[in-house]
């Protein structure tokens, strides 16, 4: 037999209505219209979720496809903003033509990028301008900076070397072989273009392989860096020097993971 | 379905070269081996200055590398042998370094032209991986020729070589690849 005074009875059964009570206050109530914008302790407010980021080959050439488009508004930028003077002024038709060419591999890949299925993508990738480019270009053409010319040359020398470590890069993840083979067509061409822009840049026999600034002990810029194309950041110095004649350093990277151009990323 | 999951094609290609794979290396080791010889010979025919020297010495040691680099991925099959077809071609034109210059870039534009062709035929990512960035060293190598002594854009832009790569089959996909279960 339970030994259950009078009392204890009564206590249990106090607490029991008390309990009854607290729960029904954190419920639903009759007549209260439920609102997103007012949290209630258990309930989660309703979230839009993003669209799943499938990394495949389309998004990788649409990616490659907005690179062309940074390369080709900075170089329309160098043109329309008259930004090569004085020696730098007759690299006007070799600027001409590298823009042109990224329209052209822009173009190609668009055309892989539809025989696959996918949608073109056709303007420049957001995150890269800005991340890198429009930083950099704000560094290039701010007053006081005494090579704004040789300093936007640096710059797209810069973008020429991502562009190929952007293709030499996707070589791994895409899944067929002639794709491949395609990206390395236009990293090649890219390459080159990086060549002409490091010879303008830093010139001479002495300089086509990788040395390192006597000063700063920094690389210089060198039309062939290494025996085996490299992965790694570009370093850029460009803008007004400091006390010490040292210009601002940034450090540009191929496209990660949130900079690809997933099939839900459209141009605005 | 996660990110990482959906990154794998629904047949992964393997890291290792497959047969024809090691067929097409074999091929490139013996073009590279050949870039090797005549960048040796331009040296020994005709006179530079200490930084031509440097920078042709320093081509030529490139390609030794790629050459190794083939050894790794090939193993056994590899040969060491040079492509004498190819040091044919251009052995006969070095007597000057203006003639050499010439020669050295049409053989950069032929080997980078001929590796991309074997890279478009590739089915091992490992060794695509390392072809891929021989490419774009040897794309530049061709361009160095077009910028010195003097600065001539079409010449360092324009490539027209055409490819020495064979073509070989590939098994069939069900022997080489490894199914990705869901």
């Amino acid at each position: 037999m339970n030994n259950i005074s009078r009392r204890d009875a009564l206590r249990v059964g106090g607490l029991s209505v008390f309990g009854a009570a607290f729960l029904a206050a954190c419920g639903k109530q009759s007549g209260v219209v439920e609102s997103a914008n007012i949290l209630s302790e258990g309930v989660v407010p309703p979230t839009t979720a993003l669209p799943a980021g499938i990394v495949t080959d389309v998004v990788l050439l649409r990616t490659a496809a907005s690179l062309e488009y940074n390369a080709i508004d900075t170089y329309n930028a160098v043109l329309e903003g008259g930004l090569l003077t004085g020696n730098y002024a007759k690299l006007t038709d070799a600027v001409k033509r590298f823009r042109d060419d990224h329209q052209a591999h822009a173009d190609a890949v668009n055309q892989l990028v539809v025989a696959l299925g996918g949608k073109a993508h056709t303007c420049a990738n957001d995150r890269m301008n800005r991340l890198y480019i429009d930083p950099a270009m704000k560094l290039v053409t701010e007053k006081g900076n005494p090579d704004t010319s040789r300093d936007i040359i640096a710059l797209v020398h810069a973008m020429e070397n991502i562009g190929v470590q952007t293709y030499q890069g996707f070589v791994a993840t895409l899944t067929s072989p002639a794709l491949r083979a395609d990206a390395m067509r236009i990293a090649s061409n890219e390459a080159r273009h990086a060549v002409v822009l490091a010879q303008v840049l830093n010139g001479g026999y002495a300089s086509v392989g990788p040395t390192n600034n006597e000063t700063t002990g920094k690389p210089n810029i060198a039309s062939v860096p290494a025996a085996f194309g490299s992965l790694s950041t570009v370093l850029l110095s460009v803008g007004t020097p400091n006390a010490d004649n040292l210009k601002p350093t940034l450090t540009f990277e191929t496209p990660s993971l949130n900079g690809l151009i997933y099939d839900f990323v459209d141009c605005q | 379905m996660t990110t990482a999951q959906a990154r794998l094609p629904r047949s992964t290609p393997p890291a290792q070269p497959t047969d024809a794979d090691k067929q097409l290396l074999l091929f490139s080791q013996g073009v590279e081996l050949a870039a090797r010889d005549l960048y040796k010979k331009a040296l020994e025919s005709a006179k530079y200055s200490d930084d031509e020297v440097a920078m042709l010495t320093m081509f030529g040691e490139h390609h030794n590398t790629y050459a190794q680099a083939m050894n790794g991925l090939i193993g056994k099959v590899a040969t060491n042998k040079r492509n004498d077809a190819l040091y044919s071609t251009h052995v006969g034109q070095l007597a000057s370094a203006q003639s050499a210059y010439a020669a050295l870039q049409a053989l950069e534009n032929t080997v980078a032209a001929t590796n991309t062709d074997i890279l478009g035929q590739l089915r091992g990512l490992d060794a695509a991986r390392i072809l891929a960035s021989i490419i774009t060293t040897e794309a530049r190598m061709a361009a160095v020729f077009g910028t010195l002594p003097a600065m001539s854009l079409t010449s360092a832009l324009n490539s027209s070589a055409n490819s020495l790569a064979p073509k070989i089959a590939q098994a069939s996909e069900a022997t080489t690849e490894t199914t990705v279960s869901e």
